[in-house]
């Protein structure tokens, strides 16, 4: 355990000695959500545009943080580490840990700002959101590390996860409506974590549901995430 | 005794075979020399040891438990030099040596004479709270030196140390490696700079295309590699044309030619050399440098395979 704590420990330090780190996931992202309280408060729009920042920068941060491992690899501190006494188990469960409190640190950031900065008009939903939220996380992570043992450079890793970002908040039906869309943009709006994320924290936070009524999402990104994030583990140990 | 045993490795990407039945041994307080030309299979050798990769065939013993068996027993006993510096430049001297250590199981008081111990030994304690991204490459790869050793390894395995490195930083890290040798360390270094290799090891294997070709102790090797000497005829531009008048020169055993460079073996530099001079200069060759070399390891894996060690 101690060493998976030292893994964490290095791997944030690392992210917030980097000066684009800190721009572009937690200065810009807090700019868009002040940005964003100039839009209506009224009937949820101001709720799904911050949230929409929330999850869409969240899924950036993630995805190209796990793509750190591919550096890692290049810089050869990947391969010191599995040459160490340590088993693949602790060192995933540190790079693991890392991501989450990395994520979440984020979205502190961006839900304390949105409320105590920028007036966003949140009352209420508090347990549930922070269950939504830590699904959401840990989908994202699988899905951050699934890439980073599927791709082979950090560029490879900054473009699928632009892609997959902004098709999955963009046409997921994160921003803007999508009521009567059919084909491809529902598929999307079924299946991306982020839509999912993105309207179980506006009903949370508009209408006030239980955790009950959350069940499908909750099971749908959990699952995503286990999938995911086996098949990232996997693949990075099978690739050295 | 034998701390490292090798037996009949094998390992292969795709249809590269890139190890081929290598089997050697590693006694404990050692420095057991791995040589050979880029692609012979040393990395890879060394892979498969620290446990990066996984043979195909073959095992590898250290202090007689098999690495794949003893996984954490054996990585406890290993510290790793890797070819290029592997640490974290955004983090000073100190805090990569703390967090390595940490992997390496160390904490608290023992962890911090560890970093104290490492930093002297490698000449960096004055910089150590600096951040690792500003040092040259020099004290980057003296980081990676002490990296690998914070742990006090009983087997140290250090890839080519010195590539790129400047002659003052080299002298350094040969100097360390030295030091650790009379500290009792075992060590195997790879590299294919022959006078490193003739400098620091007690037993030297020579690899090549995946198999080792000759293994034994430096004075064994040079006494294989002949009373052959080298001269070394550098030349203003690459050329074949002078392979055939060379070569047919009395006394001549040998002639290589890599790029510009000319090697001849030979039983007698001193009388040869003129001979050699006029034979090329009647080329229309211009001659930059001629130096003549005593027998070596890179003469022997000349004599052997008729390549060079360094391309």
């Amino acid at each position: 355990m101690k060493q998976s704590l030292a893994i964490v420990s290095v791997g944030i330090r690392q992210m917030f000695a980097d000066p684009m780190f800190i721009v572009f996931t937690l200065a810009l992202p807090v700019m868009m959500t002040w940005a964003m309280s100039f839009l209506p408060k009224e009937a949820g729009v101001y709720e799904m545009a911050s949230l929409g920042v929330l999850v869409m920068f969240v899924a950036l941060n993630l995805i190209t943080s796990a793509g750190a491992i591919i550096e890692e690899k290049e810089k050869g501190t990947w391969q010191r580490l599995v040459a160490s006494p340590i088993s693949y188990g602790q060192i995933m469960a540190g790079y693991f840990m890392k991501l989450f409190l990395l994520a979440w640190i984020q979205t502190l950031i961006l839900l304390l700002s949105g409320k105590f900065l920028f007036g966003a008009p949140w009352n209420q939903g508090y347990l549930q959101m922070a269950v939504i939220l830590t699904v959401y996380i840990f989908a994202m992570t699988g899905l951050g590390l699934f890439l980073a043992g599927l791709l082979k450079t950090q560029g490879q890793v900054q473009a699928v996860a632009m892609a997959v970002v902004m098709i999955g908040t963009m046409l997921g039906d994160v921003f803007f409506p999508i009521e009567n869309a059919s084909g491809i943009i529902k598929l999307i709006t079924k299946i991306s974590p982020q839509s999912w994320a993105a309207h179980a924290l506006k009903d949370i936070l508009t209408t006030g549901v239980s955790l009950d009524s959350l069940i499908t999402p909750l099971v749908w990104m959990t699952g995503l995430g286990c999938v995911l994030l086996v098949a990232g583990v996997f693949k990075l140990k099978y690739d050295g | 005794m034998d701390l490292l045993v090798v037996k009949d490795l094998k390992k292969n990407f795709g249809s590269r075979q890139a190890v081929d039945g290598l089997s050697f041994s590693v006694s404990q307080g050692e420095v057991f020399g791995l040589l050979g030309p880029n692609g012979a299979g040393k990395s890879t050798t060394l892979s498969i040891i620290y446990g990066l990769l996984k043979p195909r065939e073959g095992t590898v013993t250290i202090n007689g438990w098999d690495i794949s068996k003893e996984r954490i027993k054996t990585k406890k006993m290993i510290g790793v030099v890797p070819q290029e510096p592997a640490i974290y430049p955004q983090l000073s001297a100190k805090a990569n040596l703390k967090f390595w250590g940490k992997i390496n199981g160390l904490s608290g008081k023992k962890l911090d004479r560890a970093v104290k111990r490492v930093l002297e030994l490698v000449g960096l304690e004055d910089r150590a709270n600096e951040k690792a991204g500003k040092y040259s490459g020099g004290m980057k790869r003296r980081l990676n030196i002490a990296s690998g050793l914070i742990h006090n390894p009983k087997l140290l395995i250090m890839d080519e140390p010195t590539v790129g490195v400047d002659p003052q930083s080299r002298n350094h890290i040969l100097e360390t490696v030295k030091q650790l040798k009379d500290q009792g360390t075992t060590i195997i270094y790879t590299s294919h700079y022959v006078e490193e290799v003739e400098y620091l090891c007690d037993r030297v294997a020579i690899m090549d295309h995946g198999n080792l070709i000759s293994q034994g102790p430096i004075s064994e090797l040079l006494n294989e590699a002949g009373e052959h000497q080298e001269i070394l005829i550098t030349l203003n531009s690459a050329t074949e044309a002078v392979d055939k008048p060379v070569s047919s020169l009395p006394g001549v055993a040998k002639v290589f030619t890599v790029g510009n460079q000319i090697k001849i073996l030979t039983g007698n530099a001193e009388q040869l050399l003129p001979l050699a001079f006029e034979a090329i200069v009647n080329q229309g060759l211009r001659v930059s440098q001629i130096s003549i070399n005593k027998p070596n390891l890179e003469g022997l894996f000349l004599k052997i395979t008729g390549r060079a060690l360094r391309d």
